[in-house]
Formats: C-alpha cells, structure tokens, sequence
C-alpha cells in the first residue's frame, strides 16, 4: 500500500472496563475517503476517537501520514473532525466558529478571516458567514460543520454521522456535495455511517465493523458482490439477504462451486438477495412457498414468504407482476446468485 | 374557550392559592404597610404620624445614611464579582470525576449551610487581632508580633479598611448556592463542544476564554445580579455580630445595619421603613437589569 | 466587647411575627413575664430572686424573659409593645428608659407606692429614685444604686510592690499608678506607645477604661465642668469648657501619652473584664455590675476603690429599675412581685448575689451587702461613693448619643484624633439628637 494516510495498527480501546475495539488493523491510502461502516454499539465512534486522541487506546499504535501520534495529544494530530451534533459554539457567529481553529493557532484574524470565507464558499455557505449556529437550520450547520473542517487543511478528515441528522432528500444531497467535495480536494477522509447505502455511494472503500472488530474491508464492489461473512452480507442490501440451511428446502438449479459440500448437514448456510428469487406460479418448478405480505416500492415490490418448514424467504418482483397476498407459490435461485458461508463461524465458504 | 380549558384554569388557580396566599399576607402586605410607613414618623409605641417625604430629606442629610449607601454599594460591587469569580473557579475546578471531587464539593458548600450567626460567632474568633488563628498564621516567621515581611499584621477589627476586607472576606465562603449552580451550569456544557476545542488545540486560557466563559456568561450575570440583590442583606449579620458597625465610626455600617438599629434600637420604624423602601428600589433596579440581560441573552442566542 | 449570643437576631425576629399577631402572648392568668439582661451569673441572680419570691407567695408564678443584651432588650421590648403584648415587668437602666417613658409606655407607679405597706420611698437613695421621676411621676422603682469604681488586682500590687489606691486619691494618682503598673512579661515597667516602631506589648496593662461618655462624665463634673448644657432639658454637649476637656484630653492620654491602657486591638482581642479576670490588667474603671463576674475569680485578691478626684469627688449614676408596661395583662400580680423584689426581703436576696448595690438604706448598710464573706473587702466605696454621685441627663434619644459619642471617643482615644475635632465632632453630631429627643 503506497503512502499510507492513516494507520491503526492492532488497536485496542476500552469504555470503562469494556473493551469496545479488539485490536483493529486498518489502513486507509492517503486521499481515500474510507467509510467505516456498521450498526450501533459496533465501535464505529471509537475509531474515529481513537484516531483523534479523545480516547485513549490500550493497545497498538496510530499512525496519521507516517508519524507514530499514539502519545500525542488530539491538537498535535493534525485531524479535523465534523460532530454528530456538528459542535458548534453557540455563541460565535459562523465566520468565528470557522476561523476558532486558525485563531487559536495564532494565525492572525485577517487571515483567518478570509480562510474562514474562502472554506465557507467551498461548502456553499459563504452567505451565513455573520449568523450564528442558533438561527441556522441542519443543513446549513452541517455546511459550517464541514467548512471548519476544511479550513485548517489537516492529514485527515473524520467525519462522524454527519448526515444523520439530516432528512433524506438533504441526505442524499449532501452526500453528492460530500463525495464532490472530496473529488475536488483529495484529502484523506474517515467517515462514520450506519446507513450501508451512505457507504455504497460514498466509500472509495469500506471497512465494515461489528462488535470491535473489523468484518471485512473492501471496494463497495467487493463488500456487495463478495461479502466476507453472512453478517456483512446480511447488513449490506436492503430488505437484507436470504440466508437458508445448505440442506434446506431451497435448491439452487445449476452448478454448485467446485467442491461445496452441499448436502453435508448443518456446515454451511446459503446465502441469496432478494433480487436473485425467481416467483413463479404454484404449478412451477422450484420450492413450494406462501405469500406472507407484498410490500411495493414504486416499480418494485417485496414479497415476504414462508416455506414449508416456515423459514422466511424475501424476494423482489416487479409491483405489476406480484403476488397475491395468501397466495401458493413456487420459488428458485441460481448457483450464480449463492453465496456459501459456514454456518458456525459466518466466514464466506472459499473452496 | 372549552370546558376542558376551564377546568385546568380552576385546577391550576386552586394549586397556585396556597402560595399566593402566602405571598399576599407574608409579603406583599407587609410590604405595602412598609410602604406606607416611609411616610410617617412611628416608634413602634404609639401611632403612626403622616410626615409626607420629612423622612426623606432627612435620609439626604443624615451623613450616617449616606456613609451606609456607600458601604453597601461598595460592598457590593467588591465582595459579588469575588464571590462569583471564586464560585466559578471551583466549579470548573470540580465538575469532573475524579478521586475526592465529592468531598471537595461538600466542603464548598458547608460554611454556607452554617446558620448565619454561629458563622459570625465562628469568625470573631477567627479574626481576633492577636489570639485569632488567621492572625496567628500571618505572623508565623516574624518577630514581635510582625509578619515574616516586618509589616503588622491586618487589624481585622479595629481598622476600618480591614474590618471592610473582613466583612467581604467572610461573606465569599458563602458562595455555596453559586458554587452549586455554576456547577451545575458547567455539567450541563456540551461534551463535544470541548473535544472540539481539544482538536483545535485550544490550551487551557483558550478554553476557558473562548468557550468556557462565553457560555456561562448569561448565568454568571444573573447570578451577579442575584448575588448583588442578595449583598444587601447578608452583609446584616457579619455586621451585627462581627464589627457592631465599626470600626467606629460607620466603617461596617451597611444599610440593613442601618435599619436595623433605627428600627429596633433607636425606634424610629418610619425613617427606617424609608430606607427599606430605598433598598426596595435599589433591588428594583437591579432586577431590571437582569430582565435586560434575559432580554439580550435571548436575542443574541435567537431562542 | 460583644458577646452577643446568637439569640439577638432570631428572637427579636420571632416577636415581631408572633408580636404582629393578636396579643394571645400573656393572657390574664399566664404568668407575670420579667424582662432582663445580662451576664450568666446575673441572670442566675434574678432567677434565684424569683424562687424565693415564688416559694414566700405560693401559687405566684413569675417567668424571666432573657435578652442577649441591651440593645437586644430594647428591641424586644420595642417590638413586643407595638404587637400589643408587651413583658409586665422589665427591668432597665435610667439612661435608657427615657425613650420609653417619654412614649407613655411605662405605667406611673405612685398610687401603687401610696397604697402600698411594703414600699416607703423614704428607705430608698433619693438619687435612684429621682432618676426615674418623669413628669414629676414615679415611672419605676430602682432596686440598685452604684457609682464607677477601681476594680484592682490586689495580688498584683502586692507582687510589684506599688501603693494600692486608696480614697481621696487624685487622676494624677491614678496615672503614676497605671504606670507603674505596666508591665512586660519580665515584670520591668513599660510604656506601651506607638511612638517608637512597634508599640510594646505589655503582659499587664495599668489601667481598663471604656473611652464612652459615661465613664468621661464624673471627671468632666469632678473637674468642675458639664456634660451638657441643662441637665433637666438638654440641647446640647459641652465638653468644649476648658474643664470638660481637660478631662478629656487626661482620658485619650492614659492611651495616647501613657500608653497604660490596652489598644482597640488588644480590646478586641480580649475585653477589659476578661483581662482582669485573666490577671492581665491591674486596674478597671467598671460599675458594680462587674461584681458577680469577679467573684468567680480565684486565682489572686481583688478590691475596689473609689474613683480618682479633680476637684471634688464625684460619681456618676448607675441605676436599673423594674418598671411595668401600660399594657401589661397582668398588673395587679406584677406590682405584688415587684413589691416584693423592691422591698427588704428581695433587696437583701438579690444583694447577696453580689449584682447590685442595693438601693433600699437599710439593706445597703447591712451584712448582706457590707458582709466580708466574699469580695469586694471594701464594698463600702461603693456607699460612700452615693452621695456624690450626679446622674446623667435623660432624654428619649440617649441611646443614639451613647452611640454616636462612643465611635468618636474610641477613635480619639485609640486613633490618636485631634482633640479639636473630636469635640467639634461631638457637639455637631449629637445636636440634631438631642433636637429630636424629648425630655422627662
């Protein structure tokens, strides 16, 4: 890996007495905007707050642009950081709550002022220069947010849910303007999300987190098309992805990989999303299911069924063609959509 | 308007009674009567005489009563910025955790909780020019009952100035209440606020300039105001039971002494109910100002 | 200086709210409330004067209400009057009742005295019982009658082999005394003024004495001065005849000059009847009040002598009487028991407490008083000091002159003020005063 930006290198963090991240090996190329992606209580914080010494770690080393800051206090990392909350100070207008960082730093009030201006008009908020945060709305604190950050140009961006508070048509905007923004200035950036279509869209890479630990890293590509481990597969994809017995009731038509022991009982699970279930009829080929419930989402619908055995099985049809609630039919997937995971450990099944 | 609205109306104007009540017969009237009283010439024994505003012009004459306006006033705006500078300090000093925070901050409070008169009690001893132990202290590495630098050691109760810094000197450990509500001011500051700061590398003084105090700002000025409202009467017993006023001849005379004596001791209730009544507007006044402050507190936060 | 007890502020808050009520305080058959101050060993006097009287009247019921001091008992008096349920006897100095008296709230006792078998105004000193005539009226009976005398420390005198004082002697004796009785730890004789450096601190101070108007005024009268301009309608204070402020200028000196009284620090740091007790002051001006306290002592001999003399010798009045509130519930039980407390039988009671000198002749000149079980030996100075004693004026604003004149005083003696201005300070400031007071 060339020119790495960031480093954490078997980093271990604690709450308390609960250890919240186990020894956490990531890397992140300098200029790369990294996703960290995962549900609540995984970590995903601590990562960023390790990273910009709010927290401390008990074990391994952070390395931000080559240099070893584990010791380092959060000002001497060179790290800007965009809050949930955003963090702004209340009582200073947008162009001072831009310029704290210079101004603190003893760079002198005319030059930090026209930063301040010159970071404001690259995130779209130069006009709010002389509010302050209290009459401002979400989207335009997080603009200010985001323009604090940029103003001091630093090794590395963290940026902790900084949508979530937003609505989603802002969301989605916001997130063009975030990954453009990035385009534009290249920098390296950690961002924080639970939303897994947030890092789809955004991630040049995506490290997913569960429980303190890493899952999987990789290319939105990779984490969707071969996800490490059901976890990821199930947390990636929305409604999440099928996951049956390997000798359950489904059987996948076509070749099964080379040396999958398929019928082998109970050592491995079959994974399938949504969009790989073909719906016929009941008087079809395939495994006999019941319609549960058919929810539509505009051109598509989510049919939500029950086998036999009363394992549920999710799959997408198109809204004129589905099903009828209550109604018998007959489902089947292809070898080429599977995804073979053991079942004990969750790892993906590799040959 | 609906029968529901009414209802709540009559709960709540029930719920409110008890409290007006009080506030009406314990407050409000004897207030008024007060009032009233200013205008008149009455020693307690026989009945009040309308004298219109002689009270009054004698209150501008009488050097005793300008000399007590004086003594409040500077009381006042020496002894509240110290006492709420010294509140801050230990609030920001203890609002984290850490080991023996707790004791720390029931020791701020305490000498508040003390009564007010054994607390006096307390400091005549403390104070006592020879034998007392802050005097004691003071003179520990000097000679002849001089202080290690060869000066005389402060005359707490014989020299005006000093009977002045012991009065305010006693009043600062009172600060408790402020002590209690800056720290809870401080706890309730936004966590990421700070971290912010920390990643800017903001130092110490830079907090606390930039963040810290701003924040505050609003609730150190109504405690101000509070507390110089406030300075009015509890500069009363630390004068009553330390200095007697002196030392002579008013120089711990501050205006509720004032009354005091002319009320109880020389029984001339009409001219001390028109110093009441000049301390009534005094805190008048003063809680204007806090309006205003609440005023632009708000306008500035846009709440 | 002050030992006000804690009780001062919060009881006189507690009468003016239960006094503002209705007067349900003393109902007709409660019991007759007394009103007294002092210290503990004063207050034990009076409460043993109440025993007795309960146990000679069986079925009589007294109750003492004590004040922290006096200002405290004035407050309370004051407040307990206006809420309309006022004390049925308190008892009170006569420089102090005038305010009372002028605002018709003591009720005249001469009827009661006329009527009575057990009173005879021919057995008391007339001095008292004219201090307490207002308006020609017998306001209240007066149970004791003292003049200041020398409290000395007799052990001391003996140990540094100085004459002790004795009757007849003059102000310049009183300072070659106090001199001489200065002492350092080592014993030498010291002059504890401020002009050199650090003043010197003596171990044993001469001389204690209260730079008041109170203890300036035998002096002014004995040098052949006034106080005041007319002792029965007083508009002024005249201590700027050159006989008055001799006087006052041989006061501030015995701290100024001769540096053989304590300094205001050391007073605040110990008050001058404390550092007798404490064997620290060889001599203090003081009434016979300070008699109880004294015989507490037992760690060296003590006695008194008569106050030193200019011209002639001369004492002032110290008088307390029990007087009955107008609107106290219970008169008729009130005048039995201060029938009682007045009359031979209390007088003697009381007298053996130590507290007073007693105010009825006979008594006064009987064993109970004159006896040598306890000390003073030479109780008689305070007899024979009765006929030369002058009381001072009263008028209803005294204890506003008594304030005012005494921060002046402390600061002339102990800040070394220009004599000029403290007597220019004086008449100015009490004037208005004495404008405002009304006279009996």
């Amino acid at each position: 890996m060339s020119e790495p930006g960031l480093v954490l290198d078997g980093v271990s963090a604690a709450y308390r007495s609960s250890t919240v991240l186990h020894e956490v090996d990531l890397a992140v190329r300098r200029g790369e905007l990294l996703v960290v992606l995962g549900p609540s209580g995984a970590g995903k914080s601590t990562v960023l707050r390790v990273v910009a010494g709010l927290e401390p770690v008990t074990t391994g080393r952070v390395l931000i642009a080559g240099r070893d800051v584990t010791g380092d206090r959060p000002g001497r990392r060179n790290v800007s950081m965009v809050f949930q909350s955003y963090a702004l100070f209340p009582h200073l207008s947008v162009a001072e709550n831009i310029a704290f960082g210079l101004e603190v730093r003893d760079t002198p009030r005319a030059v930090a002022r026209e930063r301040a201006r010159v970071a404001a008009e690259s995130v779209g908020c130069a006009a709010l220069l002389d509010r302050r945060p209290g009459q401002l709305s979400g989207g335009e604190r997080q603009r200010v947010a985001l323009a604090r950050a940029l103003v001091r140009e630093p090794d590395v961006f963290l940026l902790d849910e900084p949508l979530s508070n937003l609505d989603l048509a802002l969301r989605v905007e916001m997130r063009a303007e975030l990954r453009a923004l990035h385009d534009r200035v290249g920098a390296t950036v950690v961002h924080v999300t639970h939303d897994q279509t947030e890092a789809l869209v955004l991630a040049d890479r995506i490290a997913v987190l569960r429980d303190g630990r890493i899952e999987q890293v990789g290319t939105p590509d990779e984490i969707w098309r071969a996800p490490a481990s059901s976890f990821v597969a199930r947390f990636v994809g929305s409604p999440a992805m099928n996951l049956l017995p390997a000798d359950g009731p489904v059987r996948p038509a076509g070749n099964p990989p080379p040396g999958a022991p398929v019928t082998e009982t109970g050592r491995l699970d079959l994974g399938f999303r949504p969009e790989a279930v073909t719906v016929a009829g009941a008087d079809a080929e395939g495994t006999p299911a019941t319609v549960d419930r058919v929810d539509v989402v505009g051109e598509d619908a989510y049919a939500y069924l029950r086998l036999a055995g009363g394992e549920p099985v999710v799959a997408r049809v198109p809204a004129a063609r589905r099903p009828d609630r209550g109604a018998a039919v007959r489902i089947a997937v292809r070898w080429a959509d599977v995804h073979v995971f053991h079942a004990g450990s969750g790892r993906r099944y590799s040959p | 308007m609906t029968r529901p609205d009414t209802r709540s109306r009559r709960q709540l104007a029930l719920m409110l009674a008890p409290y007006l009540v009080g506030l009406v017969a314990l407050v409000l009237l004897p207030a008024v009567v007060t009032l009233a009283l200013a205008f008149t010439e009455y020693d307690l024994l026989r009945p009040p005489t309308w004298v219109g505003l002689d009270n009054f012009t004698a209150l501008v004459d009488d050097p005793v009563f300008r000399v007590s306006l004086t003594n409040s006033l500077v009381f006042g705006l020496v002894a509240v910025p110290l006492r709420v500078l010294l509140a801050l300090g230990l609030a920001l000093l203890l609002h984290r955790r850490a080991l023996g925070v707790g004791s720390a901050r029931s020791a701020a409070v305490l000498p508040t909780a003390v009564p007010e008169i054994a607390y006096g009690l307390l400091w005549l001893w403390l104070l006592n020019p020879l034998y007392g132990p802050i005097n004691q202290l003071l003179r520990t590495g000097g000679e002849n009952g001089l202080t290690a630098l060869g000066r005389t050691p402060p005359q707490w109760l014989t020299d005006p100035t000093d009977a002045r810094a012991a009065i305010i000197l006693m009043s600062l450990f009172t600060m408790g209440e402020t002590f209690v509500v800056l720290l809870a001011a401080r706890r309730a500051l936004p966590r990421d606020v700070y971290e912010m700061a920390a990643l800017e590398d903001a130092t110490g003084w830079d907090v606390f300039r930039r963040i810290t105090l701003p924040l505050m700002a609003p609730v150190l000025a109504l405690l101000a105001v509070r507390d110089l409202i406030q300075s009015l009467h509890f500069s009363f017993v630390p004068a009553f039971v330390v200095t007697d006023g002196g030392p002579p001849p008013y120089a711990t005379t501050y205006l509720s002494l004032f009354v005091y004596r002319n009320a109880f001791e020389y029984l001339r209730y009409g001219y001390a109910a028109a110093v009441t009544l000049v301390m009534i507007l005094l805190t008048v006044a003063a809680v204007l100002v806090q309006w205003r402050l609440v005023r632009r507190y708000r306008a500035f936060y846009g709440v | 200086m002050r030992p006000k007890a804690l009780l001062a502020l919060l009881l006189s808050a507690v009468l003016l709210t239960t006094g503002c009520g209705s007067g349900s305080g003393s109902s007709a058959d409660g019991p007759v409330r007394l009103l007294v101050f002092g210290a503990p060993e004063e207050l034990a006097a009076y409460r043993t004067l109440i025993e007795a009287y309960e146990k000679a009247r069986p079925g009589a019921d007294v109750q003492l209400v004590e004040a922290s001091d006096r200002k405290d008992l004035l407050a309370r008096l004051a407040t307990s009057v206006a809420g309309g349920a006022p004390p049925d006897l308190f008892l009170m100095n006569y420089r102090f009742y005038g305010q009372f008296a002028a605002k018709d709230v003591v009720e005249p006792l001469d009827d009661r005295i006329a009527a009575s078998d057990a009173v005879d105004p021919a057995d008391y000193y007339p001095v008292a019982m004219d201090a307490f005539k207002w308006n020609g009226k017998q306001l209240c009976l007066p149970q004791n009658v003292s003049s200041l005398a020398v409290y000395y420390n007799r052990t001391l005198f003996q140990k540094y082999g100085v004459p002790e004082p004795k009757p007849g002697w003059t102000w310049n004796d009183l300072v070659g005394t106090a001199t001489a009785m200065t002492r350092d730890a080592r014993g030498v004789v010291v002059k504890a003024t401020e002009s050199e450096g650090a003043a010197l601190r003596p171990a044993v101070h001469g001389l204690g004495v209260e730079p008041s108007i109170i203890r300036l005024a035998p002096f002014v009268w004995s040098n052949g001065g006034e106080i005041v301009d007319d002792p029965a309608r007083p508009t002024r204070l005249t201590l700027d005849t050159p006989a008055a402020r001799e006087a006052l200028k041989n006061l501030v000196d015995l701290r100024l000059a001769y540096g053989v009284v304590p300094t205001d620090e050391e007073v605040e740091a110990e008050d001058d009847e404390s550092r007798f007790a404490n064997g620290r002051l060889a001599m203090l001006m003081s009434s016979r009040r300070s008699t109880t306290t004294f015989r507490s002592i037992t760690d060296f001999e003590w006695d008194v002598a008569p106050l030193p003399v200019y011209k002639e010798q001369v004492g002032v009045l110290h008088s307390d009487a029990y007087c009955m509130t107008r609107g106290a519930k219970r008169k008729d039980a009130a005048w039995r028991f201060l029938e009682f407390a007045i009359a031979e039988e209390g007088q003697r009671i009381i007298a053996a407490t130590g507290r007073t000198v007693p105010s009825h002749v006979a008594v006064s000149q009987s064993p109970a008083f004159l006896g040598p079980a306890q000390p003073p030996r030479s109780a008689k100075v305070f007899l024979d000091a009765i006929p030369t004693v002058r009381a001072l004026p009263t008028v209803s604003t005294w204890p506003e002159i008594e304030d005012v004149t005494y921060g002046i005083l402390e600061n002339a003696m102990h800040r070394g003020d220009r004599l000029d201005d403290v007597i220019r300070d004086l008449d100015q400031q009490t004037r208005p005063l004495f404008a405002r007071g009304e006279h009996g």
